[in-house]
């Protein structure tokens, strides 16, 4: 039963990629496996919105997804509208030929993966990997790395020496903003982090995430974050969206839906986070285990943990309520959700 | 620099106590190669020779002058060697430089062309295999990779000369070109050339491309799987790119100290193959020498095999850096 596709109301917001009821599927020898259930949301022109989830829970899939790149034999199903200006035509990615694809790809839609010395050629320089994308794409190879200069130094490494290394000679978090500038040297509108921090220490998070605004600023990107770390997506993103299992728990502002989220998967996640400020007594694991993507429930996928849960969560895929301005949430018992599960600490400060 | 120095000073020890030891087998072993040929004369010229004369043919023969001090000896038989001066064979009656000169480059021949054949088509093969991992093909080829290489050299060369040499006559058994021709850069010449080396070369080729070709498709199917492949795919590089530059290039980079070593066998590689075709090149004189207790000669065989390889991982141990920048300036590295 395919949830109402509407739900993201046009017009109020400017999208640049609109996902419409997408779901990837494996096809496995026994059983699908759907890895990506149903999900509709929209990436607005200019903002950063955090998709945060638990491991294996499709937030990369997600990502991979909105610029087709889902490895085989994954299916992508649904539809990935992409607006190159306000108002223009949409791009539907999924219909794209190989050829268009790849010249969709880096150009208009970028991305960055988290381990990113593993995302270099071992065997090949810095620059060597800007000039062949560059090459690759018929850019002008001398503009371009001008630009890549730019970029380096806006990330606030030394582009001579960064470009004449190779990746293992560069910290983690150099290779990580090398990275970026690679991923935005072709000067696409829309940028897709998969987890770029995930492999850094926390200053270095800290660091990335405040230049992050920076280089939104000054290149006009929109910026999809995917990570587990609630809390630190919570300050830069604009608005956050929740994944559990495959699928959409909520979605709004994120000063909203840290403060007042009204499901309870996102409170309990919000508990769950270990916090300097906060004493590891207030500290709650979710009781469970995620589902397997062979083998989801029937209902709301988060039910079987849910301590809310009634027969219809079992039974029933929840609708989309409008819990408060602009924020949406994928739950039948959303009122009681902030009696059920209480905050007992403001963890995260914005 | 300093690395390259000291790498290439290692290389030179190396060598020096290779040729010691060579030296201390001839000399030092009770009833050795010495005892042995002054036995021989002894037996030969009966009394007539005296001890001075046997000792002076000795040393002429071994460049070790048996009447003189050891460490005299030891001097004279070094300085000798690095000279290039390997001594007299006894069997040919030449000097040993004299036989194994002229053979070299027909070893050479025959090991890096088999080399060159088997390289080329092992990581082929092996990148098509990776390419096709799983299917029928992929499965197929693995077994029979498996196999040829399991199997010795010698068993092929054994049922190329009985089956295409004797049965059915359409291949030489022996020799390296026809006796009739005039050596040179003249068509028919080199076609015999070709002609004589085919079943060596293939025997040698043939159980060697399966392992390589093993080695790469695991190379390859790691590679494949690694995220800068992905990310060179996203970022839409074209394929050719990336199947030289990201999947060969990565993959065939841990192959190449075993490239290396097995270069540095161009001229000991061939020692039974040479034998069963009777082609006279470094290996078979080597058998030679053993049968007729030729020790200067086989002294000679040995270190010149020797020598090869260790060239070979030198060359391997110095020029990796380039090849791999990951292990640039890294002294502690060692490929074997």
């Amino acid at each position: 039963m395919p949830r109402d596709s509407q739900t993201e109301r046009r017009g109020a917001h400017d999208p640049i990629i609109e996902v419409r009821n997408a779901s990837v599927t494996y096809d496995l020898e026994y059983r699908d496996a759907m890895v990506l259930d149903d999900v509709s949301i929209d990436l607005r022109r200019g903002e950063i919105l955090g998709v945060v989830g638990e491991s294996g829970s499709g937030k990369s899939m997600l990502a991979n997804a909105m610029m087709d790149a889902v490895e085989e034999p994954g299916i992508t199903t649904g539809e990935i509208r992409y607006y190159p200006e306000r108002g223009s035509e949409p791009v539907n990615i999924l219909d794209l030929s190989d050829e268009e694809l790849r010249s969709l790809r880096w150009e208009e839609i970028s991305m960055v993966f988290q381990g990113a010395l593993s995302s270099f050629n071992p065997t090949m320089t810095v620059r060597g990997h800007f000039e062949e994308t560059l090459d690759a794409h018929d850019y002008d190879v001398e503009e371009g790395m001008e630009r890549a200069r730019e970029l380096l130094e806006d990330l606030y490494l030394d582009p001579d020496r960064v470009l004449d290394s190779y990746s293992h000679e560069l910290s983690g978090g150099m290779s990580q903003r090398a990275l970026i500038a690679l991923s935005l040297v072709l000067e696409p509108q829309v940028l897709l982090m998969d987890e770029p921090t995930a492999a850094l220490d926390l200053l270095m998070q800290r660091s990335i995430l405040s230049l992050l605004d920076d280089i939104k600023e000054k290149y006009n990107l929109s910026i999809l974050f995917i990570t587990h770390d609630l809390p630190l997506v919570s300050g830069l993103a604009d608005r956050l969206a929740i994944l559990y299992a495959f699928e959409l728990a909520e979605v709004g502002p994120s000063e909203q839906v840290v403060r007042n989220s009204q499901h309870p998967y996102t409170r309990a996640l919000l508990r769950a986070v270990p916090s300097l400020d906060a004493p590891l007594e207030t500290m709650r694991p979710i009781p469970g285990s995620a589902p397997n993507p062979a083998n989801t429930p029937n209902g709301c996928h988060y039910a079987p943990r849910c301590p809310l849960a009634t027969d219809e969560c079992h039974e029933e895929t929840p609708p989309w309520f409008d819990t408060a301005d602009d924020q949406r949430t994928a739950c039948f018992n959303h009122d009681d959700a902030g009696d059920a599960v209480p905050l007992e600490l403001e963890v995260v400060e914005s | 620099m300093s690395y390259v120095l000291k790498r290439l000073g290692r290389s030179f020890l190396t060598i020096f106590v290779v040729v010691s030891a060579s030296f201390g087998l001839i000399r030092l072993l009770p009833g050795g190669p010495l005892d042995y040929l002054r036995a021989q004369m002894i037996q030969q010229g009966g009394s007539d020779l005296s001890t001075a004369e046997i000792n002076r043919r000795i040393a002429a023969q071994t460049n070790i002058a048996v009447d003189e001090p050891v460490y005299v000896q030891y001097i004279d038989y070094m300085t000798a060697i690095f000279r290039g001066d390997f001594g007299q064979s006894i069997w040919y009656d030449q000097s040993v430089a004299g036989v194994i000169g002229p053979a070299i480059p027909w070893t050479v021949f025959l090991t890096a062309t088999a080399l060159f054949l088997a390289f080329t088509v092992g990581v082929s093969l092996g990148a098509f295999m990776a390419y096709k991992e799983g299917s029928t093909f992929d499965v197929g080829s693995t077994g029979v990779g498996l196999v040829l290489n399991s199997t010795p050299g010698y068993v092929v060369a054994l049922l190329f000369i009985a089956f295409l040499g004797y049965r059915l006559q359409l291949f030489p058994t022996g020799g390296r070109y026809a006796s009739e021709l005039t050596p040179g850069l003249n068509v028919p010449f080199l076609a015999s050339v070709l002609y004589h080396g085919t079943l060596p070369i293939l025997s040698m080729a043939i159980v060697a491309f399966g392992g390589w070709a093993l080695s790469m498709r695991g190379n390859s199917i790691r590679v494949l799987g690694e995220d800068y492949l992905r990310v060179a795919r996203l970022r839409g590089l074209p394929t050719r790119r990336i199947a030289l530059r990201y999947v060969a290039r990565n993959a065939i980079l841990p192959m190449y100290t075993g490239l290396m070593i097995a270069i540095g066998t161009v001229f000991g590689g061939a020692v039974i193959i040479e034998n069963i075709f009777a082609y006279p090149g470094i290996g078979f004189y080597l058998i030679q020498a053993i049968n007729a207790r030729d020790s200067p000669l086989m002294m000679g065989a040995f270190i010149l095999i020797t020598v090869a390889m260790v060239i070979g991982i030198t060359v391997a141990d110095l020029t990796y850096g380039w090849l791999d920048p990951r292990a640039k300036g890294g002294a502690s590295r060692e490929s074997y």
